[in-house]
């Protein structure tokens, strides 16, 4: 029996009096993989952050694994049963690979220094960053590999949800593939996931469901092959078109 | 003639003894308070808040010495005395921290929101933030200022001697009243204190080397 | 309380013009100082610029006050006499040049070095490259921190109470030991300093931020 991890219902936020999301609503079940597409500023990012709750929305409901996200007073227990991947990585550039990656362990989830090397080390291992990696510093990693740590330090949580924010738009083209590796074998292993992309061709291998988000509102919804191949809105199918164009996606690409 | 001074060096080594207690007393003081200023002004109260901005802007807006004066001469007036030595470190302190609160805050203003976002979204709270996040990369960042401050305290302990403080330059004025060799005594106190300075700058350069984060570029 | 200080107010009024005078006479010798030493440190010979530097260092390390007992009581003995006021702006001066170097040469530094180029296969000569291509723009980079320098100057001007100059300050402590209370009298003149080092910081703060979010204008094109 697949449940619903995350109901988001009616959400609205305002930003310099300016409506950002505008009743959104939507759900996610345990397992899926949804990816939200839309045009920059329409509020894909700031719809990532209220859910795990670095911005607060004006008004609405959120619950999350069974919990009214937004009347709970201890927000941080949230935060850790929810990843974040951002796009441009955020690693801590004073910590190594592995000290960033334990971290959240130590102090959040207050595990012995012992126990979180190993969880992290399990971590940096799926997401193919190795023992030579492990001691180096942000700044000594390629994007590719920063992001992938980024992406190890939410799974060492073992976060019920993990969201990603453009997790591929900051990287070199050449290393763009190795990130969306790894998001796919998560994926296929059943990670619920949230994933603002602008890569079409991951979200039909991959996505359960996409949603176009344009001016904070959920214009379309549905499966990869309806929204992105043969959209019913006028204005998803603009869109559509000319990324279809740009990524050379057409009807026989899913494979 | 120097060698006249060569004479006279139990005396510049107590004042100097004295300038070492005053400038690492009052860094310290300015070290601490300016962390707390710093980590404060990032948490606390509004109101709370208003009352460090004006302590940090009446303390760098103002000279030194009238904060010297304060301390020493208008302070006993309703009751609080403190010998010259205390007065300097306590005046020379509180200056400090307003100083390296400046320096501390604009280094955590400097440092990538999203580090902060990231240190949020695995849970950690906001003092865990600024401990394990934002205060070491901050601190590092800072370290040119926080040693230059350093320095500079070095050179301004000498005002002590407006308190009558025995430190070096109380020292070299006694002595050259004394002798009226006024030039050859104050070219000494010069060469002390632009060596020492020299040398403080040296182990600054080498505290920021060691500290570096590889591949960190500030 | 303070009615016995009020009658006083006057006296130290009295003191402001001599405070900046203190204040800009010294702060303009040092900066010209100051540019001279940075550009002889950038453009010229190894060893000079060794030198130059190691000057601006000995500059950087001498206290004030030893600074201005220096010239005041120190020159005499090779027969140069200076009244106090003057002697207290040659002291300052001479301190304050260390640090106008340290701020014009790496303004001078920020300035791209392609510009140079530019300026040289243009026919310009080195000291006309430097006035008119590179200065205006170090100048622009070292703004905020010249007007922040030149707020530590006015503050240090109180030194020259070691000396018995009539500025703001020794003013204040004669007035204070006449009537036996330091309170009012420092609280005065803290103001007085306040009401010109505050809108400087917040003006040089404001330089800061513009010139950041137009790219500084630093080691680039």
């Amino acid at each position: 029996m697949v449940s619903k991890l995350l109901v988001v219902e009616d959400l609205w936020k305002f930003i310099d009096g300016k409506p950002v999301l505008r009743g959104v609503t939507f759900d996610v079940n345990e397992g899926e993989t949804k990816v939200i597409l839309g045009p920059s500023g329409a509020g894909k990012s700031t719809l990532l952050r209220c859910i795990n709750l670095l911005i607060m929305p004006d008004r609405g409901k959120i619950v999350f694994d069974g919990e009214d996200v937004l009347r709970k007073r201890d927000i941080h227990s949230i935060r850790s049963k929810i990843g974040f991947v951002f796009q441009h990585f955020n690693l801590f550039s004073h910590m190594t690979a592995l000290e960033n990656v334990t971290l959240g362990l130590t102090k959040v989830k207050k595990l012995s220094k012992h126990e979180a090397e190993k969880k992290a080390k399990e971590a940096l291992i799926a997401v193919g960053i190795t023992e030579e990696l492990w001691n180096k510093y942000p700044a000594q990693l390629s994007g590719g590999q920063q992001q992938r740590v980024a992406i190890a330090r939410a799974l060492a949580m073992e976060p019920k949800l993990i969201l990603f924010d453009e997790p591929t738009s900051a990287l070199d083209p050449e290393l763009i593939w190795e990130v969306l590796n790894v998001m796919e074998k998560l994926a296929k292993a059943k990670m619920t996931m949230i994933v603002v992309t602008h890569e079409i061709g991951f979200a039909m291998r991959v996505a359960n469901e996409v949603l176009f988000l344009d001016n904070g509102v959920i214009l379309e919804r549905g499966a990869p092959e309806q929204v992105i191949l043969s959209p019913c809105n006028e204005r998803v199918r603009r869109f559509m078109d000319r990324m279809k164009y740009v990524y050379n996606v057409d009807k026989g690409y899913a494979h | 003639m120097l060698y006249v001074i060569s004479k006279y060096w139990p005396f510049l080594l107590e004042g100097l003894k004295t300038a070492f207690i005053i400038t690492f007393t009052s860094y310290t003081i300015g070290f601490a308070g300016g962390i707390c200023i710093a980590i404060a002004r990032a948490f606390l109260h509004k109101v709370l808040k208003i009352i460090m901005h004006i302590y940090v802007e009446l303390f760098r807006g103002t000279p030194m010495l009238i904060q010297l004066f304060f301390v020493y001469y208008a302070l006993p007036e309703v009751g609080i005395k403190f010998d010259p030595v205390l007065s300097a470190i306590i005046a020379i302190g509180l200056n400090s921290a307003a100083y390296q609160s400046e320096y501390i805050r604009s280094a955590l203003s400097s440092i990538p929101y999203g580090e902060i976002e990231a240190a949020y979204s695995l849970g950690l709270t906001k003092l865990s933030t600024m401990l394990y996040i934002a205060l070491p990369q901050a601190i590092r960042i800072a370290i040119p200022t926080l040693t230059n401050e350093a320095i500079y305290l070095f050179k301004y302990s000498s005002i002590a001697y407006f308190v009558t403080a025995p430190e070096l330059m109380y020292m070299g004025k006694l002595i050259a009243t004394r002798t009226f060799l006024y030039v050859e005594v104050y070219t000494v106190l010069a060469m002390i204190y632009v060596a020492f300075s020299i040398v403080l700058s040296g182990v600054a350069r080498y505290i920021e080397r060691r500290l570096q984060i590889p591949g960190y570029i500030v | 309380m303070w009615q016995s200080f009020t009658p006083y107010i006057p006296i130290i009024l009295s003191a402001i013009s001599n405070t900046l005078m203190l204040a800009f006479f010294s702060f303009g010798i040092a900066t010209a100082l100051g540019i001279l030493m940075a550009f002889i440190e950038v453009f010229a010979t190894k060893t000079l610029s060794i030198v130059v530097d190691w000057i601006a260092r000995v500059l950087r390390g001498v206290p004030l006050i030893l600074s201005i007992f220096l010239v005041f009581y120190g020159l005499p003995s090779i027969g140069l006499v200076l009244p106090p006021l003057c002697a207290a702006i040659l002291g300052i001066a001479i301190v304050d040049a260390g640090y106008q170097e340290q701020i014009f040469r790496s303004a001078i530094k920020a300035v791209s070095t392609r510009q140079l180029e530019a300026a040289y296969s243009l026919g310009l000569t080195r000291a006309e490259a430097f006035l008119y291509v590179v200065l205006p723009q170090s100048f622009r980079i070292a703004l905020p921190s010249w007007i922040n320098d030149f707020t530590i100057v006015l503050k240090d001007t109180s030194i020259a109470y070691a000396i018995g100059v009539v500025e703001v300050f020794t003013q204040a402590v004669h007035v204070a030991q006449v009537i036996m209370d330091y309170m009012w009298p420092l609280v005065f003149v803290s103001v007085i300093y306040l009401a010109i080092c505050y809108p400087l910081s917040i003006l040089s703060n404001n330089i800061h931020s513009k010139l950041k979010s137009m790219g500084m204008l630093g080691s680039g094109v």
